[in-house]
């Protein structure tokens, strides 16, 4: 079965994710153990979400995916265990410490395996298959085929983002802070930040530090409504929409917009071809300006 | 108290042979498949035949970095490589993606397997979970801080080696993929076009009105670190056992890495001779810095990096000495070295020559013939070779350098 991942900031818009646009899974974490959740959310918050999402049959997904350093060792140990503790459905792991917590606590989670950059061809998957991890989360800078080559190849299921922006950088450093120290101008963290390439006019690249280091986001947010048939059809099930930087309502809209059209499909594809237009009209008219829509990697190609 | 290897690049068959010369145990060399270094001369096999037996004469081994973050085409030929490595006598193989540590695993099971900085390996658990998938070394990231590294020596038994010398990456090596955003360019393939160097304008996005706050200075926003030298550290690595010693830069020109060998050579041999009167002398420093193309920084060994560690604004005058000639052959009777130019110099220049072992002196030229015995006043063409006068004897291998 096919399914839509949403990211939630709190409980609020989890609620909304499942009752507006029906989603059948959630992803949320906070900043300490997870990298780039769209809110922090603490652990009675997930508690929370949890419990409302059992009710409903729906998942949970939280993120422990930070590159851990020696201090937070300890720490994601215990949060491991209170998140077994809670059956939730998986957590989101790309720092290969966690294996060795799960093996000397003896715990049992379903473990999403995603190291961004690092999950790109199929006999890296099926390694990490066989240490046990439960779902492949891809690379973003895959191509169409490339994600079905390594599809057709793993008994786990794989998980693409279909929808809005990804992560092309992180760095441990204070990137954003350090530059406002050396031309001695005041840095308030709170505001939202994008860098351009200096002769480029077109380009909108969120860059954001938190406890974890600087990211930066790219320029254009993916939106692969038109082409779901050919991940369907090629049975690429698990399908993340990730809109940091958006405002709830664009979240639960473009999720619902998804579920719809997944729905639809499934039910006849030719209705699909005929709403498709209508559903794409329905997330420009939310779409902010300075966002670029875009397929991603999913149909270029790359040289080295 | 082991002796750390010291580990030194070689970007081709010539510049492996200054590295061994120059006092490195271990080289790493790219292959013509899977290593970052697209640009990098790298090696065929008949070329690591002979880089082989030339380190071997000297006992210093040889690795291939194959660390690239592979797609599914990479995979093809895959097993050709790695059991080629083996049957000519590599060491070991620097490996990020899982695929080839298992492929290599398969086909040759006796070559050492290195896990590369690629992988970004920050913690002792991390560390312990690698060794039991079966690699012997872990190149840790340069995120690790040097209190971290004690605690990974005390944690799991496998050798760990760090950089300690040579530019780097701002990101966490192998979670960067601004190449291929703006460029195309798949940076985990050996296409990185090191986009965090380069300019931008960083603006504050506001709902009404968005300000560029580039504008308002003079430095535009860039992402380029200083770079790493642990010139003044190295004991304080050994005491904490690390295993090998790591100079970067496969693209790093002769001169540059015959300098950078030379001094953590003496470094590590002084250290290790007498670790309790050992001090740092101010003349290895400044060697480091004749070669230097960047200012210099410890990164994240003692502290987190600030604005302080990072270049913004006009490049640098660095750096601030030019290769200028290879000593091909000395002649005691006549004092004469006959010189292979790489960089002009003319008769009243100031040089300096050196050679391993931190030879070294200062000469002034005052006589200079070409090939044809014609005296002449300035060498200009590029290769071309000359006989200098010269006070104190030189050998093969031996460089002459001029200060800008």
């Amino acid at each position: 079965m096919t399914e839509i991942v949403s990211y939630a900031r709190n409980v609020d818009e989890a609620t909304q994710l499942v009752e507006v646009a029906n989603v059948d899974a959630i992803i949320c974490g906070e900043e300490r153990f997870g990298l780039r959740s769209i809110g922090n959310i603490c652990f009675e918050e997930i508690l929370k979400i949890n419990h409302f999402l059992k009710r409903r049959s729906k998942k949970l997904y939280v993120l422990v995916n930070a590159i851990f350093h020696d201090e937070r060792l300890e720490e994601v140990t215990n949060y491991v265990e209170k998140l077994s503790d809670l059956s939730v459905d998986g957590i989101i792991c790309g720092d290969p410490s966690i294996f060795t917590i799960l093996q000397e606590k003896n715990i049992q989670i379903p473990i999403h395996w995603n190291p961004e950059t690092l999950a790109t061809n199929h006999e890296t998957l099926k390694f990490w298959q066989d240490i046990g991890v439960t779902r492949a989360v891809l690379s973003n800078e895959l191509s169409l085929d490339e994600i079905i080559d390594i599809n057709q190849s793993l008994a786990i299921p794989i998980e693409v983002q279909v929808h809005g922006m990804t992560c092309i950088f992180q760095s441990k450093r204070k990137l954003v802070r350090n530059y406002y120290q050396k031309i001695d101008d005041d840095w308030n963290p709170e505001k939202i930040r994008y860098v351009k390439q200096t002769k480029s006019d077109q380009t909108h690249y969120p860059i954001f530090e938190d406890r974890n280091g600087t990211h930066i986001m790219s320029t254009e947010d993916i939106c692969m409504l038109r082409y779901l048939p050919q991940l369907l059809d090629n049975r690429i099930n698990c399908l993340r929409i990730y809109n940091i930087f958006k405002t709830i309502n664009y979240n639960v809209q473009v999720s619902r917009v998804y579920k719809e059209a997944i729905k639809s499909y499934s039910d006849d594809p030719n209705q699909f071809h005929q709403l498709i237009g209508g559903w794409e009209q329905q997330i420009l008219s939310i779409q902010p300006s300075k966002r670029k829509l875009g397929t991603g990697f999913y149909f270029k190609e790359q040289i080295y | 108290m082991k002796k750390p290897e010291l580990l030194a690049p070689a970007g081709d068959l010539e510049k492996l042979k200054f590295a061994v010369h120059y006092g490195a145990d271990a080289v790493y060399i790219g292959g013509k498949q899977f290593g970052l270094r697209a640009k990098a001369g790298n090696f065929d096999y008949e070329d690591m035949k002979e880089g082989i037996a030339f380190a071997n004469r000297y006992g210093s081994k040889v690795y291939v970095a194959a660390n690239i973050i592979a797609h599914n085409e990479d995979l093809t030929g895959a097993e050709a490589f790695f059991e080629q490595l083996a049957d000519i006598g590599i060491h070991a193989v620097i490996i990020a993606d899982p695929s080839l540590i298992r492929v290599c695993q398969r086909v040759a099971p006796d070559l050492e397997i290195h896990l590369s900085t690629q992988a970004s390996v920050t913690n002792w658990r991390s560390v312990l979970f690698w060794k039991h998938q079966g690699v012997e070394r872990v190149v840790l990231a340069r995120e690790v801080t040097m209190g971290e590294i004690e605690k990974i020596k005390e944690k799991v038994d496998v050798e760990i080696e760090t950089f300690i010398h040579g530019a780097m990456c701002i990101s966490y090596s192998g979670r960067c993929v601004l190449s291929n955003h703006m460029t195309d360019r798949d940076a985990n393939r050996g296409g990185c076009a090191q986009s965090c160097r380069w300019k931008y304008d960083l603006f504050e996005d506001g709902t009404d009105e968005t300000v560029n706050v580039s504008e308002t200075s003079e430095l535009a926003y860039t992402m380029s670190s200083k770079d790493l030298s642990m010139v003044e550290h190295i004991p304080q690595l050994i005491e904490n056992g690390v295993d090998s010693l790591k100079i970067e830069g496969r693209m790093k020109s002769v001169h540059y890495l015959a300098t950078v060998v030379n001094v953590y050579r003496k470094i590590i041999d002084t250290y290790m001779e007498d670790p309790v009167n050992f001090h740092i002398d101010q003349e290895w420093i400044d060697e480091i810095w004749k070669a230097a193309q960047r200012s210099l920084t410890t990164a994240f060994y003692f502290k987190d990096p600030s604005e302080e560690d990072q270049l913004f604004g006009k490049p640098e005058q660095i750096p601030k000495y030019n290769f200028c000639g290879l000593v091909l052959d000395y002649d005691g009777q006549t004092q004469l070295a006959t010189i292979q130019q790489r960089n002009p110099f003319k008769i009243g220049d100031d040089v300096e020559f050196f050679g391993p072992d931190f030879y070294r002196f200062q000469q002034k030229i005052t006589w200079m013939i070409d090939e044809n015995e014609n005296s002449i006043d300035i060498a200009k063409q590029p290769m071309m070779k000359v006989k200098v006068k010269v006070d104190k004897p030189v050998t093969y291998f031996n460089m002459m350098r001029k200060q800008r």
